[in-house]
């Protein structure tokens, strides 16, 4: 338990030296959805195509869902700042198994994604007056712990596997566009081409997107809910271990 | 608990076995370091030194072999071995976004100590290591003397039984270099085990009770100071000082078998193995060429040793 408190200890340190660094944390997803998501709101004059919500009600979840991938994207960056400052390899030598320390990263970023959760699910509520399904809360919280989680560990493996920043970086690149374009983060999938729903259905962010809006605003249907959230735990739990196996080979 | 700090035993570490690329880095070491003893790893570059250190430091796996820390085997019991080590790897490891002083807290907090004593034990090694007046300054904003400085630091403000120091004073000035010599001295008295490599011999000559020496992932020879020296026999350091350098005493000295020849201004330092007789004769014709003001004669040095070693080799 110690090493956990000394990672969030650490985390926390370099978090607070730079401001900025909490402020993009805390506020970049509430940013996307207050200029991207109100601008294509108003361009569409309201006729969105995904039942009885407009279309900031249906992005809020594309928002969270975002935010836990922006988090573990950017963390799994960390990994290459900190094998390049060469600490990498002496934390790997501090008394801590290593799933203790993917585990105190992962908390870590679990609690600003909380908050980033808390902030913009508030003010989509008070500014942009989405109907939240407040007694579907406990549910959402744990998606976002849960989403954020399975990223993180996932991105971990590129970042913990790839060698070279270069690569890393076009790996990230594909995976934004390939990831989250074809998903239903940013439009519902029913009007879309057979191949894309089908592609889209097999991409872990439609699961815990879907996920995130039935228990934000609602929407969607249950029971195809429960299976998408039962497919994004296993998914997390085979890159967690993954992750800690990749951690183990590091040489 | 076992009275030995480290226990190595046929350690073999091959890199991407089968693969083309295949690295045989350590091939079958045994050695055993008995507990408050500074202990000298030296070889030349790609030796296999460091992937040692990285074994026992439970950074790598070992291919074959065992590897034991106060008892713990490195494979088995990662988190023991971990629990019983500071580590001071080779690349400069530092938290670049804290400050030196955050960067003492923080390493103290992975160790379990409680913030009153890491910030006590800060105060102490600030000062030990002349950091104090850079103690709030970012590490990324310091210099690489200063960065790897704040590095060596960490190890001294924790009391685990075995410390592993990698190439410790890279990058560090001379007068820092002998305060932590002289520190690493004072914690193998208190029963701390230092293992240690280093491509500075005069380093491993000064500080470490025993040495090994190693070459392609074998052992080369292993001993004290003294047990190195009697392996080269008959190797000998003259060093004469001339009033002015004679001409074309280089070319001179070139002719020569010397196993190491070096001019500093007016002074000449060669290394040879030959007969003691040999060895006044070369003193008394290089005494002809020019004034001389001092002649030393001495044994081998460890570098001489080393040289030769690994000629033989």
């Amino acid at each position: 338990m110690s090493a956990i408190s000394a990672i969030l200890y650490r985390e926390g340190k370099i978090r607070a030296t730079n401001y900025t660094f909490l402020f993009w944390d805390l506020f970049y997803p509430l940013g996307y959805l207050l200029v991207f998501g109100v601008g294509v709101n108003e361009a569409m004059g309201g006729a969105f195509p995904s039942g009885p919500v407009d279309y900031n009600s249906f992005f809020l979840a594309g928002v969270l869902g975002m935010a836990s991938f922006g988090i573990a994207a950017n963390t799994s960056w960390t990994f290459f700042l900190d094998r390049d400052n060469g600490i990498f390899y002496e934390m790997l030598t501090y008394p801590m198994t290593r799933a203790e320390y993917l585990l105190g990263k992962v908390l870590f970023n679990i609690g600003i994604a909380l908050f980033q959760a808390a902030i913009t699910v508030a003010l989509a509520a008070a500014l942009l007056g989405v109907h939240i399904r407040w007694d579907l809360l406990p549910l959402l919280t744990l998606a976002v712990v849960i989403g954020t989680a399975g990223w993180f560990y996932f991105y971990a493996i590129f970042a913990l596997k790839i060698r070279r920043n270069d690569i890393f970086n076009t790996v990230t690149s594909i995976f934004y566009f390939a990831f989250l374009f074809a998903s239903s983060m940013f439009y519902p999938l029913e009007p879309l081409p057979a191949w894309f729903r089908i592609t889209a259905l097999a991409n872990p962010i439609t699961w815990q997107v879907d996920v995130l809006r039935y228990t934000a605003i609602g929407l969607g249907n249950p029971a195809q809910i429960v299976s998408e959230a039962a497919a994004f735990l296993l998914f997390t739990l085979g890159s967690y271990a993954y992750a800690v196996r990749s951690l183990d080979q590091q040489e | 608990m076992s009275e030995y700090a480290i226990e190595v035993e046929n350690l073999v570490k091959v890199y991407h076995p089968g693969r083309r690329n295949e690295v045989r880095a350590v091939e079958g070491m045994s050695f055993r370091v008995p507990r408050g003893e500074i202990f000298g790893l030296l070889g030349p570059n790609g030796a296999g030194k460091t992937t040692i250190l990285k074994m026992l430091n439970t950074l790598i796996h070992p291919t074959s072999g065992r590897a034991r820390v106060l008892g713990c085997d490195v494979s088995e019991q990662p988190l023991e071995v971990r629990r019983r080590i500071t580590v001071v790897i080779q690349e400069t490891a530092v938290e670049m976004f804290l400050d030196a002083r955050d960067n003492l807290l923080t390493f103290a907090r992975f160790h379990g100590l409680s913030p009153a004593e890491a910030r006590r034990r800060a105060d102490v090694v600030l000062e030990r290591f002349n950091l104090h007046s850079e103690a709030n300054k970012k590490v990324q904003d310091l210099s690489g003397g200063y960065r790897r400085r704040v590095q060596v630091a960490k190890a001294f403000m924790v009391d685990t039984p075995v410390v592993f120091l990698d190439e410790f004073s890279t990058g560090m000035d001379p007068i820092l270099k002998r305060a932590v010599m002289g520190y690493l001295r004072e914690e193998a008295a208190r029963d701390r085990t230092i293992i240690l490599t280093t491509q500075v011999l005069s380093e491993a000559e000064e500080l470490c009770d025993d040495i090994l020496i190693m070459n392609k992932g074998r052992e080369v020879a292993r001993g004290d100071l003294h047990t190195l020296k009697l392996l080269s026999q008959g190797v000998y350091e003259v060093t004469i000082t001339f009033e002015e350098l004679p001409a074309a005493i280089e070319a001179y000295l070139a002719s020569l078998e010397l196993m190491r020849m070096e001019i500093h201004q007016t002074t000449v330092e060669v290394a040879l193995k030959a007969e003691e007789t040999r060895v006044l004769e070369l003193v008394a014709e290089l005494a002809k060429k020019g004034r001389v003001l001092r002649v030393e004669i001495g044994g081998a040095s460890l570098e001489d040793i080393f040289v030769e070693l690994m000629k033989e080799k």
